[in-house]
């Protein structure tokens, strides 16, 4: 009873799950009660998100310490709070982006499910970016997993489809099984699941080289959801067939939560304490994760960026890039400072806005012409000039060049690598930004430097679609020019950081 | 020889070499069928070890209806025209160093290296905690929130399993 009565007590700290919940199962019988008229699910689904932001912003500002948290299974502060709003936002935006995706329009007799597992996605990754146990870890985990292989197949209308979401499937049963086998050996070695816990039965006298062959195991988990290097190989298949929606969703929520995950899973776990200069001091005979996230990065990038070189479909290029992309964001974390984690939690802002905004276009233009081949893309500009111009600035902006706000994002993980003294590390991150150039740039010199295949061919937007772009576009500018509010968000939510 | 290692060496025998003859088979109706044998003795070690709620859910589970579901997929795909795994030796070599590696790990945690084995667990409380109702006091109070995300879990699961059921897009 005591139990029970400290759940109620707390069971406010989880007012945006339980709003996401409501909001599933909403979409399922209203799914039910209107059969065939399935037109409105969207909104529903859009409403339930918007409320549910406006929980996670005010969770923001909750003042909790972890001894009150939910029988320490989950933590809730101002990191998490705000990945849970990336996460959310990106699923307001991605319900408006299957709004006008032919893709997903043409599965019609299908929307109900398709939303009910998004909002189960969205559930899982609430609890993914909040937890703070091996059980809540590797619940959520599959919740996000389940409902993602099933979306990558949703359309189900090309073989690509159901290849992207079969291999999905074999390499995430294959990572999360060898994930389950970590946290095994974890709970065998200690007794117990809670992060903390066993962060004290370790610190205590713990056994380096088992403890850290069952943290490598469950990195694996963990690397598998943001695809970071040997755990990626799902990803070009994946991003290339799954319907652009949901490749865009995948490249921006899931991501969010398992970097949320990561830096939850190695601040709960081994970090013994952060001092005055915001160095994360690791407990003493865990794994070296400075030496191992350095190794990780490195692999992530460098193959990310050569592998996209050679890209002939953009959505595979894009796949590409994200997995570039994982690997700039894990340097903010190799160096585990309090500045690297604000200098991620920036770079996020930034990476969910113009990658959306990539796939955006890319689904706009399919949309029109049908084709995701960047052959097939020569002399777009000159038919849709507005689209043009704003896959240009999304493209700047992901390779990172002023006066986009990719640059500042890039920008703040560089200053906190060589403050953390890590120059080298820094070259070659810089060195790969610039190999990345040539990829996007190859897409934007297809789209105005060519002449136009099919003179006559005219490309319309509509209303809403001018609206969604710009939305997007506006801010890829406005903060590489005015980026003080982003900073300071970043900053705060880092200040709030539970310990 | 008191009665509880006489079963503890009996089941833990039969486990261990039901397990070998179910991977060592080339006809997979035979390594199902071991690979039940081998999860009944597993669940007559959860019995030794107090567990009676875990041995049961094996045995229903498991035993039951996972295997069957298991000889129905191995019905439906008919599979003994595809054999070609059984000749490569490479992965056979993959598989044996992993099992030996995993196998090394083990052995090394249990014999030279726990840290929790100063805690000593009372036999009572040990039979205490194995029984349904404290699971069921331990899951819907202290582990409620992992057990509601399971609840989602499946429901997502069930949602999928019907998108994918559902006759293709015309």
């Amino acid at each position: 009873m005591e139990n029970l009565k400290t759940l109620v007590d707390s069971l406010y700290l989880l007012k945006p799950e339980i709003a996401i919940s409501c909001v599933l199962v909403l979409v399922i019988i209203m799914d039910l009660i209107m059969d065939k008229n399935k037109t409105f699910l969207p909104y529903v689904a859009l409403t339930g998100f918007i409320i549910t932001a406006f929980l996670v912003v005010e969770q923001y500002f909750f003042k909790t310490s972890i001894t009150q948290n939910l029988q320490k299974l989950l933590v809730i502060d101002a990191v998490g709070a705000f990945f849970k709003l990336i996460v959310i936002l990106a699923s307001c935006l991605i319900v408006y982006f299957s709004l006008i995706s032919k893709e997903v329009k043409e599965a019609f007799d299908r929307h109900g499910e398709y939303y009910a597992l998004i909002c189960g996605m969205v559930i899982g990754m609430f609890f993914m970016i909040s937890s703070a146990d091996l059980i809540m870890i590797y619940l959520s985990l599959e919740l996000v997993s389940l409902s993602s292989y099933v979306l990558a197949g949703f359309t189900k209308n090309s073989l690509r489809n159901s290849e992207a979401s079969l291999k999905y499937f074999v390499f995430g049963a294959m990572s999360s099984g060898i994930m389950l086998f970590g946290i095994s050996i974890i709970f065998g070695l200690t007794g117990t699941t809670n992060l903390l816990a066993v962060k004290s039965v370790m610190a205590a006298g713990g056994n380096s080289l088992t403890f850290l062959f069952a943290s490598i195991l469950i990195f694996a988990g963990i690397g598998y959801k943001i695809s970071a290097a040997p755990f990626h190989f799902w990803t070009p298949d994946v991003y290339e067939g799954a319907p652009i929606t949901i490749t865009a969703y995948l490249s921006i929520a899931s991501k969010a939560a398992g970097f949320a995950l990561l830096i939850r899973f190695i601040t709960l776990g081994y970090v013994q304490q952060i001092d005055a200069s915001g160095a994360w001091q690791l407990v003493a005979g865990s794994i070296d994760w400075k030496k191992f996230f350095t190794v990780i990065s490195i692999l992530t990038m460098t193959l990310g960026n050569f592998a996209a070189l050679w890209q002939d479909n953009i959505k595979r290029m894009l796949a590409y890039s994200s997995i570039a992309h994982a690997g700039y964001l894990l340097l903010g974390v190799v160096v585990l400072t309090n500045q690297g984690l604000s200098a991620v939690i920036l770079y996020f802002i930034v990476y969910a806005i113009m990658n959306l905004g990539a796939f955006l276009v890319v689904m706009l233009i399919a949309n029109k012409i049908g084709s995701e081949e960047i052959d097939d893309y020569k002399g777009l500009g000159y038919a849709t000039p507005f689209l043009g111009v704003c896959m240009a600035i999304f493209l700047i902006s992901l390779t990172g060049l002023p006066p986009t706000a990719g640059f500042i994002g890039k920008l703040y993980l560089f200053t906190a690598l060589i403050e953390a003294k890590m120059i080298p590390l820094a070259v070659i991150a810089i060195i790969n930004s610039v190999v990345s150039l040539y990829y996007y740039i190859r897409v934007l010199k297809h789209m105005f430097l060519t002449r136009p295949q099919n003179e006559d061919l005219v490309i319309n937007t509509s209303f809403a679609e001018y609206v969604i772009v710009l939305v997007l576009a506006v801010p890829v500018i406005l903060f590489g020019i005015y980026f003080t509010p982003i900073v300071n968000l970043a900053k705060n939510s880092v200040a709030l950081f539970l310990q | 020889m008191n009665l509880e290692i006489i079963l503890f060496i009996l089941f833990s025998v039969i486990a261990a070499a039901s397990a070998v003859i179910m991977i060592t088979r080339a006809n997979p109706i035979i390594s199902a069928l071991f690979l039940v044998l081998n999860f009944a003795c597993l669940a007559g070690l959860y019995l030794l070890l107090n567990a009676q709620f875990i041995a049961v859910t094996q045995i229903i589970v498991y035993a039951g209806a996972i295997m069957v579901l298991f000889l129905f997929v191995i019905m439906l795909l008919r599979p003994e025209h595809d054999l070609t795994l059984q000749k490569k030796s490479k992965i056979k070599f993959m598989a044996a160093a992993a099992g030996i590696f995993v196998f090394a790990q083990l052995v090394y945690i249990i014999f030279f290296f726990s840290p929790n084995a100063s805690q000593k667990t009372s036999v009572q409380s040990s039979i205490n905690s194995g029984t349904i109702e404290q699971i069921g006091t331990a899951i819907f109070t202290k582990y409620v929130i992992p057990f509601e995300a399971a609840g989602y879990l499946l429901l997502a699961a069930a949602i999928g399993a019907l998108v994918l059921a559902k006759k293709k897009f015309e």
